[in-house]
Formats: C-alpha cells, structure tokens, sequence
C-alpha cells in the first residue's frame, strides 16, 4: 500500500495561525497508523498567498488534498478518509 | 580587508561601575574605523562618568572628520586635572584605522599599544607632542601601516599594571608580561578573533592577581587586520517572479556563508536551484519554527517571526536556543553580512484576523543593519529585489 505522506506548513501565516499547535500530530499518528502515514513540515506550502482572501490557515497537505483550517481532527479525518 | 575590533574589561573589586570606557564606530562607506578607550580617575561612578566623557567627546570629534591629532589635542589641552590628587581626569588612546591598512594612533597616559606582525612584536616610531596647558602632558603619535594578520593591543594600566607589588611580580604583569600573554595566546590559536583574544588577556590579567581579584579597572581592546568572512542572507521572494531564477543564481555563486529566512523563499530557492528541503518537524523550539535543512545552505529559518526575534535579541544581547539563536550566530560569525531582501509582499500576512502583528520585512531588515552596524560593528549591505 501506498504511503500517506501529511505535510504540515510551517510558513509565517500557517505558523501564527495554529500549526504550532498540530506538532503533536507526529506522535498521534505514529501510535495509530504505524509507518502507513508519514507526518513532515514543509517551510511553505505556498497556499496562503494564493488563497489569501479565504484565509483559511493553517493548511496541511495530505498526499495532494489540502485540509484548510487544519486541526489534529480534522488531518486524522482527511488521512481516515484516504485510507478508507 | 576588514578590520575586526572588540574589548573585553573587568571593574575593580568591589566596584558596581566600570572606570574605563571604550567607545568605537565604523564607517563602511568609508571604511573607516574610530576606536578610543579612556581610563578615568579612582574608579567607580566617578571613573566612569569621566572616561565615558572623554572617549564619547573624542570619538564625535574624530568622526567629524578632525584630524585625529588635533582632536587629541584639544582633549588633552582641555581635560581638567584633580584637585585633591593633582593628576589628569582622564588618560586615553585612540586609534584611526582605515581598511588599505593605515592606521592613526594618539595615546595619552595610556600604556603604550601592542603592535604584532608575524608574530613579532613591532616597535614603531613615534612624534610626542606637548600639552600647551599641562607641562606633565604628553601625546604619542603614531602612524603605521598594517598588513594582513596583523594585530594591535590596547589596553588600560589596569592591565599591565595587575599583580602590582606582589611578591612575584613586584612591579606587575608590565609590558613584557602582557607581549607574553598575547604571544603565547596566539601561538596556540593563531586565528583567535579580537573578540576572544581581548577576553583572554582581561582574564590572563586578572589571574595574575595573587587573589584573583583585580585592584583596579581592566580593559582590553585588540584590532585584527584580516581578510573579511563574508556572509549573505536570502530573505523574501524578488518582486518580480521572471527574475527569480536570476537571483538564485546570484546567491548560489556568493563567496561566503549562506542563509535563507522564510519560507517562500526556501521553496523558491529550493525550486529554481533543485536542491530538496529537509524539516525537522519535532524541533519547534520556542514561538518559532523549526530550521530546515538544504545541502550547500548553512541555515535555512522562517522569515518574519524569526528576523523580528532576531531584531529583539541582538538588542538584548540575548543568544537563545531556537531558530532566531542559531540565526544570530550566523550573523555574529560574519563581519560583512549581506541581505538579498526579496520586496514582494505575503498579503495573507496583513489579514486583520492574524493574532499578532507582522512587521514589513524592509522595516526590520533596516532595523537590523542599524543594530547590528552600530552595536555589534558589522558591515552590512542591503540589496532589494
């Protein structure tokens, strides 16, 4: 099976917004996922100054979805949903 | 060639002030460099307030462009004398240096400076110049040319004067102690910066105290003359995206230690020069991101949180242990720092829902250059993008 690979932004706007917060995430998803789901910063996902008038930060990638408004929840629900 | 200047003192036991003063300032579109250390009379508050006073008024004389020697002269004709102890306020030296290497030197009361070239000391000649005013008065004037490698030492009578009247050094450490410190000090780390070689005399000094405790104000002050460590920091993504290829390139051929601060532009360099980034995400330190890491990068941060902690601590004097740390020594380690300031602005940045407040990076990219020109004597170069 293919791995999911999450990519947490790490970016100025993200990083101010919440994705301090999803550093968590690592430990949450090693425990229940194993190696099936890797969890990686990414300096800038870049999404922010495109999307801007959204504002949705902080963003998170999850292969190529992007969850916006992301919280620990709602990654680990985007990653279920993928597995699924 | 750059002329790497820092000072090291130590006050007299006992005392909660330091009776020397050392004052310095750099002028990089000139390239020249103003350093006077003065010793003021007694110690304590007294001391400082004279020596601070005579080393301010003579660094603002010389660097309105008064000859050097005539700026003594007024100070020195001028400086009252004690009334109790019928001795000068203050003593002083001051040094002109310019980057091809020419140097001007006045000293006045001070201990004659050190000058070291390829490891011998050097005995230069000198023109005395009498006060007017004071009979007991003398300048010494001197004018040399350094090469590179090339060290010079000042320092205050508290230096070769420690150990005074004891039993092994009755009349203290003395020149010849002190030309032995610095020697056998530079033999061991022949590279040593002023910064660690000024450090290690005030200590070697104190040490020769038979109880450790100085008996009067040290102060250190040491000039190396040596080839510059040039570094260049990539901070924001250019204004025009066609040209980012171009100054990638610009910042890949840069002889020197590299950084990159923020983001976008990590991905941007990332991009255009092909070189995967590496995040570390389980070392969040602090309020700031983690560090990333790019092969042939030496630093890789965040952009704004990062350079405005930056901007905060080297005006605190604060060395952390996050991103904004590692970034400060970077730049400490540098004597020429260039920016590479990207003018293209993040509009998600100026959302009115952010919870704090972010700064435009010209603005802080400004205020760094200011503290780091005027507090830590870098030079700095800005180019916008």
């Amino acid at each position: 099976m293919e791995k999911v690979v999450v990519k947490v932004c790490l970016g100025t706007t993200c990083f101010v917004m919440g994705s301090s917060n999803l550093q968590g995430l690592n430990e949450v998803v090693k425990e229940k996922y194993g190696d099936a789901v890797v969890v990686e910063g990414s300096p800038c996902l870049g999404v922010c100054s495109t999307n801007w008038e959204f504002s949705k930060a902080p963003y998170v990638k999850v292969n190529n979805e992007i969850v916006q408004e992301a919280t620990v929840e709602s990654v680990l629900a985007e990653i279920e949903r993928q597995l699924a | 060639m750059f002329v790497d200047v820092d000072f090291a003192q130590e006050k007299k036991y006992n005392q909660n002030a330091y009776g020397d003063y050392f004052a310095s300032k750099r002028f990089p579109e000139t390239g020249r460099l103003i350093a006077v250390l003065s010793d003021g009379l007694g110690s304590g508050i007294k001391a400082n307030i004279l020596a601070s006073m005579t080393a301010t008024m003579l660094l603002r004389f010389i660097e309105e462009e008064v000859d050097i020697k005539k700026a003594c002269e007024i100070v020195m004709n001028s400086l009252p004398v004690c009334q109790v102890r019928k001795i000068s306020y203050s003593t002083f030296s001051a040094m002109h240096c310019k980057e091809d290497g020419k140097v001007k030197i006045v000293e006045e009361g001070n201990p004659q400076f050190i000058w070291i070239s390829d490891g011998k000391v050097m005995e230069p000649e000198c023109t005395v110049v009498d006060s007017v005013n004071f009979p007991n008065r003398h300048m010494h004037l001197y004018n040399i040319k350094l090469k590179e490698g090339d060290r010079l030492i000042f320092c205050s009578d508290g230096v070769t004067q420690a150990a005074l009247g004891s039993r092994n050094l009755k009349l203290g450490l003395r020149r010849e102690g002190l030309i032995k410190i610095i020697l056998d000090e530079l033999q061991e780390d022949p590279e040593i910066s002023s910064r660690d070689l000024s450090k290690t005399i005030v200590r070697q000094a104190i040490l020769t105290e038979p109880d450790r405790k100085p008996k009067d104000d040290v102060s250190c002050f040491c000039v190396y003359f040596r080839q510059p460590r040039n570094s260049i920091i990539f901070t924001g993504p250019p204004y025009h995206q066609n040209k980012d290829n171009y100054y990638a390139n610009l910042f890949k051929s840069f002889k020197g230690k590299k950084a990159i601060c923020g983001g976008t532009t990590a991905s941007l360099i990332s991009r255009e020069l092909n070189i995967p980034i590496k995040v570390d995400m389980s070392l969040n330190i602090g309020k700031l991101p983690a560090v990333s890491y790019m092969e042939g990068i030496d630093l890789v941060t965040e952009g704004i949180l990062t350079l405005t902690k930056v901007l905060d601590d080297l005006e605190k004097g604060i060395i952390a242990e996050d991103a904004a740390g590692k970034l400060i020594d970077f730049m400490l380690d540098s004597d020429c720092i260039t920016f590479m300031v990207g003018a293209k602005i993040n509009q998600a940045h100026y959302d009115p829902n952010m919870p704090i407040e972010i700064e435009i990076r010209k603005n802080i990219i400004k205020k760094i250059e200011q503290v780091l020109t005027t507090k830590y004597m870098k030079k700095v170069v800005i180019k916008y993008m």
